[in-house]
């Protein structure tokens, strides 16, 4: 089903409908600038966006359209200049608790083993070492990092240090994962097998998931709902869910359906590139 | 490593390395060209040494004014016969430690802990730029007036060459670190102090290991200066004293031996480095 929204009432009559349990993110009618001294720079006009418990968004959007921005201001590293962010409900200060987040640069600490790096969040909570270390290793596992445990980053490949970085943030539980491009920098071989370990393990534990894409495959490959914004300010241009029906493991067959074609080429052409 | 689509899972059936040329090849190279490049070095030093002894021939004039590798070889082997060379490399290896230690220590704290407040830092800056453009030796005379012309002294003023480049170095790796995993710490809920430990140290500890190696000369530097001033012992004080008699010879065996002790503390700072970056180390 294809649906287009032009703000946020749509949005609210969703919500509405889907009624009682807080969804665990509510964006309402968000907006941001920079202040860049000589002149104010809106980046987001106004956006409002639900992520339902164990759904799975991708954002897309021009390029430099503040998708970044966006992703920043929600899990509080950016204060928005209006609007309201709610985390299950809550308008929250500072940092969100479980969420994870992730961006292209795995940011691994170069000093700690990919073992010592999957670690970092639980030490920081002050989770104890022994379960930490538990819980860390067998998430590696899970991620099939298993002989890779004791490697420094920089003797990793790209598509094992992103592994690393994912691990790094499911370890802590997040209820919901917020990724930025997370495997832009990959080539295409890694990022579906890592793209699919990465649903495999949001979906098994019901997590919601906000994917910020350029890569309008990826996105439709992913998610049940394709957000579309629009250029610099921002705002929501268009909203698709994606449905597919059955099976959505296969993601090389899952190409080859004329629903997800169909779906790209009416992004594609939402996103009005080269026509500047 | 090989990937398989279907199961969509990694599987590694070998280790990394042997993915490149084999270890022991690329061991063996890496052997070869570093013994090669030591041979040439060896050769540079004889060719130098034999053109040297060459041109300066027993009591020539030029002897008299350039010293002959012979004649100075046999200081050295009177100096450490009589003990004074060992005694002399001694004191002036414990003051060049002392300030070393205490210059690097005092400056990192601060460098590192500058980190903590952008207007601490910025308020400390112009002070810091001022005093990194005193030259030390200027500061020699007020040293001996409040330090005595003991080993205090000459500690102080290894401390004092040492501590501006430390603290300069350590901020700089400090404020160096990649704004987005501070953000990343941020996310994982750590607090100031944590991001500081569990980040800004470890990530600046390259360019502290930068600033060890290069205050290593500095530090002895500020110990000979400060044997020069005033002193009864030190290899300093050797230079200083067999200057001012015209044993030419003797000032250049004096200088091997102060060469060799800070070709031995880089080597000292290089093999803590390694041990303590692991992560640095070719695998």
């Amino acid at each position: 089903m294809m649906g287009r929204a032009d703000s946020g009432e749509a949005e609210l009559t969703q919500r509405a409908r889907v009624g009682t349990a807080d969804p665990p993110l509510i964006v309402e009618r968000v907006a941001k600038s920079f202040d860049l001294g000589s002149e104010i720079v809106p980046v987001i006009a106004d956006l409002s966006l639900t992520l339902e418990q164990g759904q799975i968004i991708s954002i897309v959007g021009p390029s430099g359209c503040g998708k970044t921005t966006l992703l920043n201001t929600l899990c509080g590293l950016l204060a928005p200049d209006a609007g309201h962010i709610r985390w299950h409900g809550r308008e929250v200060r500072g940092q969100p608790q479980n969420v994870g987040y992730m961006l292209q640069k795995d940011l691994l600490l170069p000093w700690r083993t990919a073992l010592g790096n999957t670690m970092l969040g639980l030490e920081i909570r002050g989770v104890g070492a022994a379960e930490a270390e538990n819980r860390s290793r067998a998430m590696l596992d899970q991620l099939g990092l298993h002989g890779f445990v004791d490697h420094y980053p920089s003797t990793l490949s790209g598509g094992m240090r992103q592994r690393v970085a994912l691990a790094r943030t499911l370890v802590n539980d997040p209820d919901v994962l917020l990724l930025d491009e997370p495997f832009a920098a990959l080539d295409f071989q890694s990022k579906l097998l890592i793209e699919n370990d990465m649903v495999g393990l949001v979906r098994q534990r019901g997590r919601s998931l906000l994917l910020i894409t350029h890569d309008i495959e990826e996105a439709v490959s992913l998610a049940d709902r394709v957000i579309v914004l629009s250029k610099r300010p921002t705002r929501v241009k268009a909203v698709y869910e994606i449905e597919f029906g059955g099976d959505r493991d296969d993601m090389i067959a899952l190409r080859e359906n004329p629903d997800f074609s169909h779906y790209v080429r009416r992004i594609w052409a939402d996103l009005d590139v080269g026509l500047q | 490593m090989t990937a398989d689509i279907e199961s969509g899972i990694v599987r590694a059936t070998k280790p990394p390395s042997e993915i490149a040329p084999s270890p022991a090849r690329r061991r063996w190279k890496r052997l070869r060209s570093a013994i090669s490049v030591l041979a040439t070095q060896i050769a540079l030093l004889i060719l130098l040494l034999v053109l040297w002894e060459r041109a300066t021939p027993a009591n020539s004039p030029a002897a008299f004014m350039f010293g002959s590798p012979s004649a100075i070889s046999g200081f050295l082997v009177q100096m450490a016969r009589d003990g004074s060379l060992w005694r002399d490399t001694y004191v002036t290896g414990s003051e060049t430690l002392l300030g070393f230690f205490v210059g690097n220590l005092i400056g990192t704290l601060i460098g590192l802990s500058l980190w903590y407040s952008r207007f601490v830092s910025r308020v400390v800056q112009p002070f810091v730029i001022a005093l990194g453009s005193i030259p030390i030796i200027a500061l020699a005379p007020i040293v001996i007036i409040w330090f005595g012309t003991g080993l205090i002294s000459k500690v102080a003023m290894s401390t004092l060459s040492v501590v501006i480049v430390a603290l300069v170095t350590s901020y700089k790796g400090a404020i160096g670190v990649d704004a987005d995993q501070i953000n990343l710490m941020r996310t994982l809920g750590a607090s100031k102090f944590q991001i500081f430990r569990k980040l800004v140290v470890p990530a600046s500890l390259t360019d502290i290991f930068a600033g060890l190696k290069l205050t290593v000369g500095f530090a002895l530097i500020g110990a000979i200066v400060g044997e020069f001033m005033s002193s009864s012992e030190g290899l300093g004080h050797a230079i200083f004293k067999a200057g001012s008699l015209y044993v030419i010879p003797k000032v250049f065996a004096a200088l091997v031996a102060t060469i060799a002790l800070a070709l031995v503390l880089t080597f000292l700072v290089g093999k803590i480095e390694r041990l303590l970056m692991p992560w640095r180390r070719p695998v």
